[in-house]
C-alpha cells in the first residue's frame, strides 16, 4: 500500500545486511521471527475479516426481517458465532503481538549486548555509556512499541482499507471511487510529516543520552556537590537538557497536531460526499436503504484504519529513528579473528618501541621495556608521564599506535583474550567494585575454587576484615564500594587479580591506599604465595621498589633512565630527586 | 538515613490505594497554570464530541426525512450541515490535541526539573542506598510514561468518557428499553475493569522495575567496563545483563498480556451490543413499538457508544502504566532529607570545628565512631592516621555534613553545623575527596566549578589567578592546559591529574577548614612537595585536616590524631603515631 511505502524503500531492502540500521532495517529485524509475525498477521486478518462481517449481518437482518421465512434466531446464532470467534481471535492476537513485541526486544537487547561485550574498552568509551544506556532501553523500546503497536495495526489497517474498499466499490462502483480519492491524499501528507519528524525523533534521543549524562555525573559527583553546595549548577546543566529534549517534543507535538485533524477531515469529506452521492443514489432508486445504510458501515470501517495509520506514523518514525540509532553498536565488526594462542604464559613480556598517540597528543614515544618471568619491573615518575597507559598496553585495554607488546616473544594480539586475561592480573587506580557480595567481587565469576580464593584474600590481608563482618564473605558491597574505605577496596582489588593466580601482575599504584606496614605484608604473601610471578609495579614509593630488578624512569611518555636502584641513584639526577623527595618518610619506614 | 526505594527486591511497603481521584490530585501541584490548558481541552472535547454525536443524527434526520421524501435540495442542505459540523470537530480535535500535547510536555519537564531537585536535596546516603541506573530509569522512563497519559490518553479518557455518556443517555431516551439491553455488556466489562485495574497497576510496577533494574545493571557494567575487559568477564556481564533482560521480559511481557486483555473484551461487548439491539430491535419492530428508522438510528448509537469505548480500552492500558510510574516517581518525591537546618546550640570555644561526644554508625553496621571529642583551632594543621578502614574518612565526612552524627554535635566556629545554611557551609569548608570526581567538559570548567567569582573570567584573568596562587605550574600537567578536555569516566587523564584538579579546585576557594583525605595518593612525591609548599602558603586563617597514608605529608602538622577501632586518641608526636599504627590495636 502506498501508506507504508516510504518506511519501505524497495533499493534498500535487497541492498542491506540484516539488521542494518535505517528504516528497512527494521523490517529486517524482523526475519527470524517470520513465523510469529505470519501467526499475528493471520490472527490480525481472520479477526478483522470477520469483523467486516457483521455490518453484512446487519444489513441482511434489517433488509430480511420482512420477508417471509426469515429465520431470526439462525441470524443470532450465527452472529453470536461470529462474535465468539472474533474474541478468540483478537484475544490471541493481543497475547500473540505482546509475545512477539517483548521476544524481538529481548533478543535485540542481549545481541546488542554480546556486540557491545566483545568491543574494546576504547569502543565503549567513544559512544558512552550514556548512549549505550538509551539504546538499550529507551531506543530498544521504541523498537518494541513498533511491533506491539504499529506492525500488527498497519497490516491489518492496510488489510482493513482494502478490504472495506473492494466491498465499497462492489456495492456501489462510482459512489466507492469517489471515496477512496481521500486515500492518496492523507498518504501524501503522512510522507511528507514522516520525513520531518523522523529527524526530531533522533534529536530527541540524543537529548535523552545528554540527561542520562547529567544525572548520571549528579549521583556519581554527589559527595562533591555537596561539599560545594552546587546543587543550582547541576540543576542549570539537566535544566538545559531537559528545556531542549521539551522543545523537541513540542515541535514533534506541533506537526502531529495537524496531521491528525488533516486526516480527519478528509474522512469527514467522505462521509458527506456519501449522504450527498448515496443520498442522490437512493433517491434516484439505483441502490437501496439497506446498501446505504451498509455503506455507512463500511466508511466506518474504511475510516477507522485510516486514522489509525495517521497515528501510528508516530510510533514508525519514532522507532526508525531509534533503530538507526542502534546501528553504530550493530554494525560494529565482531571481535577480531585472533590467533588463538592457548599457551601458558612464561611471564616474559616485552615493551617494543611502542608510541601511544590519542589524536595529535602522543602519550608514550619510543617505549621500549623488557622483563623475563619471575623479575621485578618497578616504573616510577611523574604525573601525567604515561605510566597508567604502560599498564593498559600490557593487559590489552589499549592498543599501541606503533609498536608492540610481547609475551614469551609472541605478540599480544595474537594470544587468545580469554587465556591472556586469565594469566595477567590488574589492580587498577581507581577501585572498581560492583554491587554484589564481596566474594562476587572478588572470584568475579562462578569458576574461581574456594581454595584460590582464600588464598588470596589471605595474601591481599583482607582476612581480618572480613572476619569482622557479620556476613563474610557474603555481605553485600554497595554500588561504587561506598560501603568500603579506600584501602579496604584497593585489598579487594587486589585480591581479585590475586584469584586469577595470575603468571603476570600489574600493579597501578597500589601503594597509593594501604599504609606502608601492610603494604610490606601484601607484597611479601604475593612473593610467598605467588612464586615466580612477573611483577610490573607502578608507584609513587622508592622505598618499596628499592629491591625491584629493573626500576623504569618514564616523564612526559619517554623512558628517562633504566636498570637498578643503586644504578639509577649513581647515574640519574632526576631520579635521585624523587628520592631526595621520599627521604623524610624513608625515616619513617627504616624506623619500621 | 532509611533512603533505600522499592526495586522489586523484596521489601515492599505497602502503599496506599491509588485511585485516579488521588492520581489527579498528586498530580496537580505539578501542572501548576495549566487549568487554562485542562479547561480549553475540556471544551475543546466537548466541542469535538458534541460534533461527532450530531453528525450522526444529522445524518440520521437527512435519511429519514431528505431520502425516504426525495428531497435532493433538502439534502444538500444537511450535507452542509454536516461539512460545517465536522469542520467544528476537526478545529477543536486539532486545538485539543495541541493544547494537552504541550501540557503533557510541561508536565514532563516539571516532573524530571522536581525530581532531579529533590535528588540534589537529597544527601549523600541516598546514593549509597540506591541504584544509579534505577534513578535514571526514573528520570526519564517512567516521567515520560506519565507524559504520554498526560498528553495522549488524559484527555481522550475523558473525551471518551463523555461520548459514552452522551451516547447512553441518547439510547436511553431513545428507547429505554432498547437503551437499556444494549448498554447491558459495557456494564459487565466496566465492573471487570474495574475489579482488575489494581491487578493491572501491580504488573505495571513490576514492568518499570524490571526496566530499572536493567537499567542499573547496564549502567553498573557500562561505566566499570575497563574492569570487566581487563578480567575477561564478558560472559559475567552477559549473563549478568541475561538475568537482568529475562526478568524485565517476563515482567514486561506479563504486563502486556493483562494490559492487552481489555481490546478484545470490549470489542467483544461491542459486538454483542449490536447483537442484542438487532435481535430485540427487529422483535420490537415486530410488536409495532418502534420504526426501523429509529433501528437504523439506534444502530449507529450503539456504535457511537462503543467505538469510545473501544477507545477507552486502548489508552487504559497507558493509564495504568501512567499511575504505575507515578507510584515510582513519588517514592521518590516522597522522600526528605534528614539533613534539614535546624537551630542548634552553641559552644563556647575558639575553635573552628570541635566534635563533641559523637557517635556514628551507618545504617545496619556497628560504630564507627564512639563518643569522639576533639577541638581544631583555627591556622593550626592536623593529620588524621590509623589502619585503613578506622573511620578517617568517615570522620572527614562528618566534618563537611555529608553525614550526621547518630549522637553528640559537631561545631563549626562555636555553632551546631546542622544550623549552618548549606551555602555558608560550603563556603567555610573545603574537602578534596578521596575519590576525586570531574564532570565532563575541560580542565578550566573543572577548576572553576562552584566557584561563583572565577565563573566569567576570561583565560588570562584564571592564568593570573593560579599565578597568585602559585598554582600555574601545576597546569604543566595537562597538554592543553585550562582547555584539556576532560571525561568523567575513561581514560583520558590519570587519576593523579584529577587530584591535581580537585586541589586547585579546592584550594583557590579559600575554605576556612580545608581537608585533604588522602588527597595526593596518586601524586608523584615531586609534584607532592609543590602542592605542600602551595598548601603552606595558604591564608594564616585556614585551618587544614589532612589524611594519608604516606607518613612524609605530615610532617610538619601541629597535631596528630590517630583514629582506630570507634576511638580518636591525640597522639604526642609523629613517632607515637608511627608507634601506635604498628602495634596499636588493628580494627580493619
Amino acid at each position: 500500500m502506498e501508506l507504508s511505502e516510504p518506511q519501505t524503500p524497495p533499493k534498500t531492502k535487497r541492498g542491506r545486511p540484516a539488521g542494518a540500521p535505517g528504516p528497512a532495517g527494521l523490517f529486517l529485524l524482523l526475519k527470524p521471527y517470520k513465523g510469529l509475525i505470519l501467526l499475528l498477521l493471520a490472527l490480525t486478518v481472520a479477526g478483522n475479516g470477520l469483523n467486516l462481517v457483521v455490518p453484512r449481518l446487519i444489513a441482511r437482518a434489517i433488509d430480511g426481517f420482512r420477508r417471509p421465512g426469515f429465520d431470526l434466531t439462525n441470524t443470532v446464532i450465527q452472529f453470536a458465532l461470529l462474535a465468539a470467534v472474533v474474541f478468540i481471535l483478537t484475544y490471541f492476537q493481543a497475547l500473540v503481538q505482546t509475545y512477539a513485541s517483548e521476544r524481538v526486544a529481548k533478543d535485540l537487547r542481549a545481541k546488542l549486548v554480546a556486540k557491545i561485550s566483545v568491543q574494546s574498552f576504547a569502543f565503549v568509551e567513544q559512544i558512552t555509556p550514556a548512549k549505550m544506556l538509551t539504546n538499550l532501553t529507551s531506543d530498544v523500546d521504541a523498537v518494541k512499541l513498533f511491533i506491539s503497536q504499529a506492525i500488527a495495526s498497519i497490516i491489518s489497517s492496510v488489510f482493513l482499507i482494502f478490504g472495506a474498499s473492494i466491498l465499497l466499490l462492489t456495492i456501489n462502483w462510482r459512489l466507492g471511487l469517489s471515496i477512496l480519492g481521500i486515500i492518496p491524499v492523507i498518504g501524501l501528507t503522512l510522507a511528507l510529516v514522516l520525513s520531518r519528524v523522523r529527524k526530531l525523533f533522533k534529536l530527541g534521543q540524543e537529548t535523552v543520552d545528554w540527561l542520562n549524562r547529567v544525572i548520571s555525573e549528579s549521583i556519581l559527583g554527589a559527595s562533591l556537590i555537596r561539599i560545594l553546595h552546587t546543587q543550582n549548577i547541576e540543576f542549570e546543566k539537566f535544566s538545559n537538557a531537559n528545556e531542549q529534549s521539551k522543545q523537541i517534543g513540542l515541535s514533534i507535538l506541533r506537526l502531529f497536531a495537524g496531521l491528525i485533524p488533516i486526516i480527519t477531515f478528509a474522512t469527514n469529506l467522505a462521509t458527506v460526499v456519501i449522504l450527498l452521492l448515496g443520498g442522490h443514489f437512493v433517491i434516484t432508486g439505483s441502490m437501496t436503504l439497506g446498501e446505504f445504510a451498509a455503506f455507512n458501515s463500511y466508511l466506518a470501517i474504511l475510516i477507522f484504519p485510516i486514522m489509525i495509520l495517521g497515528f501510528m506514523s508516530n510510533v514508525i518514525a519514532q522507532a526508525s529513528a531509534s533503530f538507526a540509532r542502534l546501528g553504530a553498536i550493530l554494525t560494529a565488526p565482531d571481535q577480531k579473528p585472533a590467533l588463538n594462542l592457548l599457551t601458558m604464559l612464561r611471564g616474559d613480556f616485552a615493551i617494543d618501541n611502542v608510541s601511544l598517540a590519542f589524536g595529535d597528543k602522543e602519550a608514550l614515544k619510543n617505549v621500549s621495556i623488557s622483563a623475563k618471568a619471575g623479575t621485578t619491573t618497578a616504573i616510577i615518575g611523574p604525573t601525567a608521564a604515561g605510566k597508567t597507559q604502560l599498564l593498559y598496553l600490557l593487559i590489552g585495554l589499549l592498543e599501541p599506535s606503533a609498536g608492540t607488546v610481547t609475551y614469551d616473544g609472541q605478540p599480544l594480539v595474537s594470544y587468545e583474550k580469554e587465556a591472556l586475561h586469565r594469566q595477567i592480573g590488574i589492580v587498577f587506580q581507581d577501585s572498581v567494585l560492583f554491587n554484589l557480595t564481596l566474594r562476587e567481587n572478588i572470584a568475579f565469576s562462578n569458576t574461581a575454587s574456594d581454595t584460590d580464593i582464600e588464598k588470596a584474600i589471605n595474601a591481599a590481608e583482607l582476612r581480618d576484615f572480613i572476619d569482622t563482618l557479620p556476613q563474610g564473605l557474603d555481605t553485600v558491597v554497595s554500588e561504587r564500594g561506598n560501603s568500603l574505605s579506600g584501602g579496604q577496596k584497593q585489598r579487594v582489588m587486589l585480591a581479585r587479580a590475586l584469584t586469577l593466580n595470575p603468571k603476570v601482575l600489574l600493579l597501578d599504584d597500589f601503594t597509593a591506599r594501604v599504609d606502608s606496614s601492610t603494604e610490606r605484608k601484601i607484597l611479601a604473601n604475593v612473593h610467598a604465595e605467588y612464586p615466580g610471578i612477573t611483577l610490573i609495579s607502578v608507584t609513587q614509593k622508592i622505598a618499596s621498589v628499592e629491591d625491584y630488578d629493573q626500576i623504569i624512569l618514564l616523564m612526559e611518555g619517554e623512558i628517562l633512565d633504566s636498570g637498578t636502584h643503586r644504578h639509577l641513584m649513581e647515574t640519574s639526577p632526576e631520579y635521585v630527586q624523587i628520592y631526595d623527595s621520599q627521604r623524610s618518610t624513608s625515616v619513617y619506614e627504616v624506623q619500621a | 538515613m532509611k533512603y533505600k526505594l522499592d526495586s522489586g527486591q523484596g521489601g515492599n511497603t505497602p502503599r496506599p490505594k491509588l485511585t485516579l481521584r488521588a492520581g489527579i490530585d498528586r498530580l496537580a501541584p505539578l501542572m501548576p497554570g495549566e487549568q487554562k490548558s485542562v479547561i480549553v481541552s475540556l471544551l475543546a472535547i466537548l466541542v469535538s464530541s458534541l460534533a461527532s454525536l450530531t453528525a450522526p443524527v444529522l445524518i440520521a434526520g437527512a435519511v429519514d426525512t431528505y431520502i425516504r421524501h426525495k428531497d435532493t435540495h433538502g439534502l444538500e442542505r444537511a450535507a452542509l450541515q454536516v461539512l460545517g459540523v465536522y469542520l467544528w470537530g476537526v478545529v477543536a480535535s486539532y486545538v485539543q490535541v495541541r493544547t494537552m500535547g504541550s501540557a503533557g510536555r510541561r508536565l514532563l519537564f516539571r516532573l524530571r526539573n522536581a525530581l532531579f531537585t529533590k535528588l540534589q536535596q537529597l544527601p549523600v546516603a541516598f546514593f549509597n542506598q540506591n541504584k544509579a541506573g534505577d534513578l535514571i530509569s526514573r528520570l526519564n522512563n517512567d516521567t515520560d510514561k506519565l507524559n504520554q497519559f498526560v498528553a495522549q490518553a488524559l484527555m481522550q479518557f475523558m473525551g471518551s468518557a463523555f461520548m459514552i455518556t452522551g451516547a447512553g443517555i441518547f439510547l436511553l431516551s431513545l428507547n429505554t428499553r432498547l437503551g437499556a439491553a444494549a448498554l447491558v455488556p459495557a456494564v459487565i466489562v466496566l465492573a471487570i475493569t474495574r475489579m482488575t485495574s489494581a491487578w493491572v497497576k501491580g504488573r505495571n510496577v513490576k514492568s518499570l522495575q524490571g526496566l530499572g533494574g536493567m537499567s542499573s545493571e547496564i549502567q553498573e557494567s557500562l561505566n566499570n567496563f575497563k574492569v570487566i575487559v581487563a578480567f575477561n568477564r564478558v560472559d559475567y556481564f552477559r549473563r549478568k545483563f541475561e538475568a537482568a533482560n529475562e526478568v524485565n521480559y517476563n515482567a514486561s511481557t506479563a504486563a502486556g498480556f493483562a494490559n492487552n486483555i481489555f481490546m478484545p473484551l470490549y470489542g467483544l461487548s461491542a459486538t454483542l451490543a449490536q447483537l442484542i439491539v438487532i435481535a430485540y430491535g427487529i422483535r420490537l419492530i415486530n410488536a409495532g413499538q418502534i420504526s426501523l428508522g429509529l433501528l437504523v438510528g439506534f444502530l449507529m448509537y450503539v456504535n457511537s457508544f462503543y467505538m469510545p469505548l473501544r477507545q477507552l480500552a486502548s489508552v487504559w492500558s497507558s493509564f495504568q502504566m501512567g499511575l504505575a510510574a507515578l507510584d515510582r516517581i513519588s517514592d521518590v518525591l516522597s522522600l526528605e532529607s534528614d539533613m534539614s537546618v535546624t537551630t542548634g546550640e552553641t559552644l563556647e570555644s575558639t575553635a573552628v570545628l570541635s566534635f563533641r561526644n559523637v557517635h556514628f554508625a551507618y545504617p545496619d553496621s556497628k560504630d564507627i565512631l564512639r563518643n569522639v571529642s576533639f577541638d581544631l583551632e583555627k591556622g593550626k594543621a592536623y593529620a588524621l592516621v590509623g589502619p585503613t578502614g578506622g573511620g578517617k574518612t568517615t570522620t572527614a565526612s562528618l566534618m563537611a555534613r555529608l553525614y550526621d552524627p547518630t549522637a553528640g554535635s559537631v561545631f563549626l566556629n562555636g555553632r551546631d553545623i546542622r544550623s549552618w545554611k548549606p551555602e555558608e557551609r560550603a563556603q567555610k569548608i573545603g574537602f578534596i575527596l578521596q575519590d576525586p570526581f570531574l564532570f565532563s567538559g575541560s580542565v578550566r570548567d573543572n577548576i572553576v566549578y562552584g566557584n561563583p567569582e572565577l565563573q566569567d573570567y576570561s583565560s588570562a584573568q584564571l592564568a593570573e589567578v593560579l599565578e597568585q596562587a602559585n598554582l600555574t605550574s601545576l597546569m604543566e600537567r595537562f597538554s592543553e592546559g585550562l582547555d584539556t578536555r576532560v571525561a568523567t569516566s575513561g581514560n583520558s587523564i590519570s587519576l593523579g591529574q584529577k587530584q591535581l584538579i580537585a586541589f586547585i579546585r579546592a584550594t583557590l576557594r579559600k575554605p576556612e577548614l580545608l581537608i585533604l583525605d588522602e588527597a595526593t595518593a596518586n601524586i608523584d612525591t615531586v609534584t607532592e612537595q609543590l602542592l605542600e609548599e602551595i598548601l603552606a602558603k595558604l591564608p594564616e586563617y585556614t585551618t587544614k585536616v589532612i589524611i594519608a597514608h604516606r607518613l612524609n605529608t605530615i610532617d610538619n602538622v601541629d597535631q596528630i590524631f590517630f583514629v582506630n577501632s570507634g576511638e580518636i586518641t591525640e597522639a604526642g608526636s609523629m613517632e607515637h603515631a608511627v608507634d601506635m599504627l604498628l602495634h596499636g590495636k588493628r580494627d580493619s
